[in-house]
């Protein structure tokens, strides 16, 4: 969709301010410093193939015993307890409710609620 | 001075609520959502589409607490969905409603480019705490 150039400069200057700000930089801070770490970044890919394997193995029809699940459980609690990863997640749960307020401004001045017009589908 | 819940004495540099304030300003004044307005407000004041949507609500009710053992509920459900979306205040206001969209998920993709975060994905209220 074409955007007038009052619409795009608007938008920019929003998404200027938030990465600006210093809480949404914790966030990002926290987001590089996961993203570049070998190590969280293995721990990572390690439980989300597992994950994936087995779901794979169920929609197949097996029944999963506890044995099957419990590598997957071990890697969750080692992924739960990397503290880059642990920061990471905290600093994005701590976003979300910052990040819902600006939007409801957006949200107060239309009249309509902005979010479930505005995500993607 | 913006307060960060959870958070201790963060500087701002520049306040984004105002930004928002701003851009919901410019956005208000375009001609996919002023279309979308008033198409909501024809909704709101349809009788019709009232009247089906306080039945539809009490089917949902009644699914809610799981009250179907027959299916009744849910069968009634479909068909008055489909009794509101054929009407032709109901119509125009899905037209503008996928117009505003698309407007909105452009103008939340550049604001997400910019601000290295998912806007609209991360403003969704949530009270689930499940992203570890």
């Amino acid at each position: 969709m074409e955007l007038t150039k009052e619409i795009q400069t608007a938008a920019r200057r929003l998404g200027q301010c938030l990465r600006q700000d210093d809480y949404i930089r914790k966030y990002l801070d926290a987001l590089e410093e996961t993203r570049t770490n070998p190590e969280a970044n293995a721990l990572e890919t390690k439980m989300y193939a597992e994950y994936e394997r087995l779901i794979a193995r169920e929609q197949e029809g097996e029944i999963l015993t506890y044995e099957d699940t419990r590598e997957f459980f071990e890697l969750r609690q080692q992924v739960q307890d990397n503290p880059l990863i642990s920061r990471r997640n905290r600093t994005h749960r701590q976003i979300r409710p910052y990040v819902h307020q600006i939007a409801e401004e957006i949200s107060f001045v239309l009249g309509v609620d902005y979010t479930p017009l505005a995500k993607p589908h | 001075m913006i307060s960060h819940p959870g958070m201790t004495s963060p500087t701002i540099h520049i306040d984004p609520f105002q930004a928002a304030q701003l851009l919901g300003k410019v956005l208000s004044e375009t001609p996919e959502f002023r279309a979308f307005f008033a198409a909501s407000k024809a909704v709101y004041n349809d009788a019709t589409i009232q009247k089906l949507s306080a039945e539809m609500r009490s089917h949902q009710t009644a699914l809610h607490w799981g009250r179907d053992p027959d299916g009744v509920h849910t069968a009634e459900l479909t068909r008055l969905e489909l009794e509101l979306e054929d009407l032709q205040a109901m119509q125009e206001y899905r037209a503008t409603e996928k117009e505003v969209s698309a407007l909105f998920q452009a103008v939340d993709k550049i604001i997400s480019q910019e601000a290295g975060v998912d806007f609209a994905v991360n403003a969704q209220h949530t009270g689930c705490s499940c992203s570890g």
